[in-house]
């Protein structure tokens, strides 16, 4: 059966949280709230996660590996370098010498970190990726949009429960 | 790879120098220098200018303090200690309460320390300048990029920077002059740290020969230019491990340790020995010492 | 005052409002483009002699091995740390004032330190051989010498200026969605395509976001400090007079944090008036900025007493000649013009009618980057010309030309970036002004509502 995919657009986050809730609470056949349903909107919105159920963020796993192997990384190949350079004293200081070495290996923990946390970053939240075919450039500007992914025959359904709570507008599109 | 190695030779990678180390193996380069025979006549720096292919900057730059000179005569005036007598707010020329006409200047020839533990070499971002396994301070010109930590660090400030390219642009060897240079070592280009090597062309000369001919270096295989060309003999130099070396005996004479901060003798109200080395207390153990000027209200 | 910014703009409002900075903004924004080009085409020029014919240009000698360069370039670096504060230490502390100005002090921080790079350069004496410091594996196995303080300011400042231009981004991507969105098909709306990334505004992509923004910012915060703390090691670690003092990184820090704060004071009027910032950049913001700046003006200057107060009751002779000289000697009108326009002049901001004046705030923060320049070189100088080696004071010694010519230079380098980049890049972050008037907004809208559904 073929999918279809609908955008709903609203005026202010209070009216996408009752759509969301009613579709919560009604149960449609070829229709999974948890799967099918995306909100955009202008601006980050705490609620938006309240009403949305939680959804797991992994970016955290990504900094602590980046930030450990940045720093292990640096260390080893610091004090690796110092071994190999000759290995000629430099001021009567250690060949391998703690302070100047821990101090390069937090710069090092620090730029793993950043760095491996904003692949993370790319990788979790999809980007870069083509735009959907239903966007508006509205939801940049000032409405929240609801997009859901649904079989042909909950369309009708969910276009009901979208013009019920006042949609300002619906787009819609045959999916793949 | 590299771990390995690290973990192989972990306590040779910890050791610190030169205190509770063990001394130089072979040689310990070394110079005394006694200031109650030196005359201030210069003819060490002029040597040194021939031997080291120093460029001569001219008045204008030298009066400017770009001067290239590895080894200098510090004239000093007055007989008491220079420290307690200088006023802070003034250039040290216009010292001269304590001028004293009959006693005349006091010198003190200043050239690189070699220092055992130098801060010069700690700060260099390329490692241009290392502790050598003779005991020098070595300066790579190849590799320096010119970010002169190395002088800004030094407390003797005897480290010289190429402010020009005085091979080519600034013309510090006119014609006929480019064949006095000495072709055992290099002029410098502009933009690198150079200074006093204790004459390594010499030192290595010597060694090489000593090893061809299969005995050690011996006290006199070798002398550094200034040494060479001092008419009083004030300038004595040699490996400071061989006790039949001048230096040696001297060093021993005087009780100046080495790898020592604070000399034992110093804290003796009856000493009377004269050797001693400059800025000790900063820990940067020169190789080499002084001997004090005797000073005629003392004897 | 009233509200940080007025709550009743709409949001399409704040879209169009922002995103006409990057299409007309006032005559005077070509004008500073185009002086900050000739500025910068001095530096270059003198750049290009110096190379040439070697640093004597710059008349440096043998004490005074470090210049103005040096100066200069902890000034820069200094200047980029309050971009972070704004943008991730008041981001944790969710101070809301910082939104609209935050974006432009972030990139005045990666400016910043783009110039601050510069005078590394410049203070090479071969420049062309600058790789040497970097490591990288080379066939020789030759790497540089990690032990030098020198080494862990290119680290640190590697790292800085990488995570703070990611950070940046990162921050604008949405606002490069409704740049995307909203302008005129050509260059630029390729460009914002690309930038933002197939930004959606989903409720994916914010929650990611939410989390990424969090953790750089928590990174940030330990790393400012660490650099200009590294900064400070060049000298701390180092033996000479008036330069090995413990207190030195923390003085840094502060300091970094105080000059920086002057420079967005400086950066905000300039920025309000010529792109008509007047909604956003408005005056509540520059006063809470100007108490901010106070109150860093006398952490620094308590940190100057403390570090004149140890040299002084020290047994370390030579380091309180050091600093008698620097006060009565040949150094003292720039020595005491520091003391007057780092720790006099900020008591002008404490008249609370002049808090808000844009004309004295201006004239204020730049006496402030004045003084904390000359607090540089003062830091720096004095050192070499009075160290522990009598012979070889030199109390005389004055910069070039050709050094004064790249200091200033540096000047016009920073101004034409900052202002193309502002021409570019939405310099107000959008998407959070909007969160700033979000439940104002939302309160008329069912205002609205309400009305219709009374109909």
């Amino acid at each position: 059966m073929s999918k279809r995919s609908i955008l709903a657009l609203y005026n202010n986050f209070d009216e996408a949280e009752a759509v969301v809730k009613e579709l919560r609470t009604t149960t449609i056949k070829g229709f999974d709230v948890n799967d099918d349903l995306i909100i955009k909107s202008p601006i980050e919105h705490p609620e938006v996660e309240e009403f949305l159920g939680n959804k797991p963020v992994n970016i955290q796993w990504f900094t602590l590996v980046g930030a450990l192997s940045g720093g292990l990384l640096a260390f080893f190949l610091i004090a690796g370098a110092q071994g190999n350079f000759y290995a000629q004293s430099k001021g009567g200081k250690p060949i391998v010498p703690f302070p100047p070495d821990f101090v390069l290996t937090y710069e090092m923990f620090i730029l793993g970190g950043v760095y491996i946390t904003v692949l993370g970053f790319l990788i979790c939240a999809g980007l870069p990726a083509k735009r959907s075919p239903l966007y508006s450039a509205k939801v940049s500007e000032d409405q929240i949009g609801i997009l859901v992914d649904a079989e042909e025959s909950a369309a009708a359904t969910l276009k009901g429960i979208f013009t019920k709570h006042k949609a300002l507008e619906i787009q819609e599109e045959a999916g793949k | 790879m590299s771990v390995s190695n690290l973990l192989q030779n972990w306590s040779t990678f910890r050791h610190e120098h030169p205190i509770n180390d063990k001394p130089h193996a072979e040689i310990k380069w070394a110079m005394t220098i006694d200031l109650d025979t030196c005359i201030g006549c210069n003819a060490c720096s002029v040597a040194c200018y021939a031997e080291n292919n120093l460029p001569v900057v001219g008045k204008e730059k030298y009066a400017h303090g770009q001067s290239m000179h590895w080894i200098r005569i510090e004239r000093y005036w007055g007989e008491t200690e220079v420290k307690e007598e200088y006023d802070p707010n003034s250039n040290f020329d216009m010292v001269q309460q304590d001028f004293q006409a009959d006693q005349g200047a006091q010198f003190l020839p200043m050239l690189c320390q070699q220092c055992e533990a130098a801060p010069c070499e700690t700060v260099c971002p390329v490692g241009a300048t290392n502790h050598t396994e003779d005991g020098l301070n070595s300066q790579i010109y190849n590799r320096c990029i010119g970010s002169r930590y190395c002088s800004a660090n030094c407390p003797f400030k005897v480290r010289y920077f190429n402010w020009w390219n005085y091979p080519e642009q600034e013309n510090a060897w006119p014609e006929p002059l480019p064949l006095q240079l000495n072709p055992d070592l290099t002029v410098r280009t502009k933009g690198v740290m150079e200074k006093c090597t204790f004459c390594k062309q010499r030192t290595y000369t010597a060694r090489n020969n000593a090893r061809s001919e299969g005995r050690p270096v011996h006290d006199g295989d070798v002398q550094t230019a200034c040494q060479q060309s001092c008419p009083t003999n004030a300038i004595s130099f040699g490996n400071l491990v061989d006790p039949e070396a001048r230096v040696a005996k001297q060093w021993e004479q005087q009780q100046v340790d080495l790898a020592k901060e604070k000399q034992e003798k110093d804290e003796k109200a009856d000493n009377k020995l004269r050797g001693y080395r400059i800025l000790e207390e900063l820990r940067p153990y020169p190789s080499i010492m002084y001997l004090e000027r005797v000073r005629e209200s003392a004897v | 005052m009233g509200k940080d910014i007025r709550e009743d703009i709409a949001w399409a409002q704040i879209n169009n409002d922002v995103l006409k900075s990057l299409e007309n903004p006032r005559k005077l924004y070509w004008v500073i483009l185009f002086a900050a080009m000739l500025v910068f085409s001095v530096g270059v020029g003198c750049e290009i002699y110096q190379y040439n014919v070697g640093l004597g240009a710059a008349n440096m000698d043998n004490p005074h091995m470090w210049g103005l360069y040096i100066a200069t370039f902890i000034f820069w670096i200094g200047m980029s740390h309050s971009g972070t504060l704004l943008s991730a230490i008041l981001h944790l502390m969710h101070a809301d004032w910082r939104k609209p100005i935050y974006r432009f002090a972030e990139a005045m921080t990666t400016f910043s330190l783009m110039t601050a790079g510069l005078f590394v350069m410049v203070h090479l004496g071969r420049l062309w051989q600058f790789y040497y410091a970097v490591p990288y594996p080379s066939e020789r196995w030759t790497w540089p010498n990690f032990q030098s303080p020198l080494l862990w300011d290119a680290m640190a400042i590697f790292t800085y200026l990488s995570s703070s231009v990611i950070f940046l981004y990162i921050g604008s991507i949405p606002d490069f969605a409704i740049a995307r969105d909203n302008i005129h098909p050509g260059w630029r709306k390729k460009l914002y395509s690309i930038l933002a990334l197939g930004w959606e505004g989903t409720d994916r992509q914010w929650r990611n976001f939410r989390v990424t923004y969090l953790t750089v910012a928590c990174f940030l915060i330990p790393l400012a400090v660490s650099v200009h703390s590294i900064v400070a090691s060049d000298f701390a670690m180092s033996q000479q007079p008036g330069w090995h003092v413990t207190s030195f990184p923390p003085y840094f820090v502060a300091g970094a944090l105080y000059s920086g704060c002057a420079a967005i004071i400086t950066l905000f009027i300039i920025l309000r008036y010529v792109f008509k910032f007047e909604e956003y950049m408005t005056l509540p913001i520059l006063k809470k900025t100007v108490r901010l700046t106070f109150a860093i003006a006398m952490v620094w200057t308590y940190l100057n007493c403390i570090e004149f107060t140890a040299t002084w009751y020290s047994h370390d002779q030579v380091a309180k000649d050091v600093l008698i000289q620097k006060a009565t000697g040949p150094y003292a009108p720039f020595f005491w013009g520091m003391i007057f326009c780092g720790s006099v002049v900020p008591f002008a901001m404490m008249v609370k009618k002049w808090q808000t004046s844009i004309p004295v705030m201006f004239a204020v923060s730049l006496l402030l980057n004045v003084g904390m320049w000359l607090e540089r070189w003062m830091i720096v100088a004095p050192t070499y010309s009075h160290g522990y080696y009598p012979w070889t004071w030199d109390h005389n010694q004055w910069p070039s030309l050709i050094q004064w010519g790249i200091v200033f230079g540096s000047f016009g380098w920073f101004t034409l970036l900052f202002m193309v980049f502002c021409k570019i890049v939405p310099s107000v972050s959008m998407y959070e002004v909007k969160e700033m008037v979000y439940h104002r907004s939302l309160a008329k809208k069912k205002e609205e509502l309400g009305l219709e559904g009374g109909h």
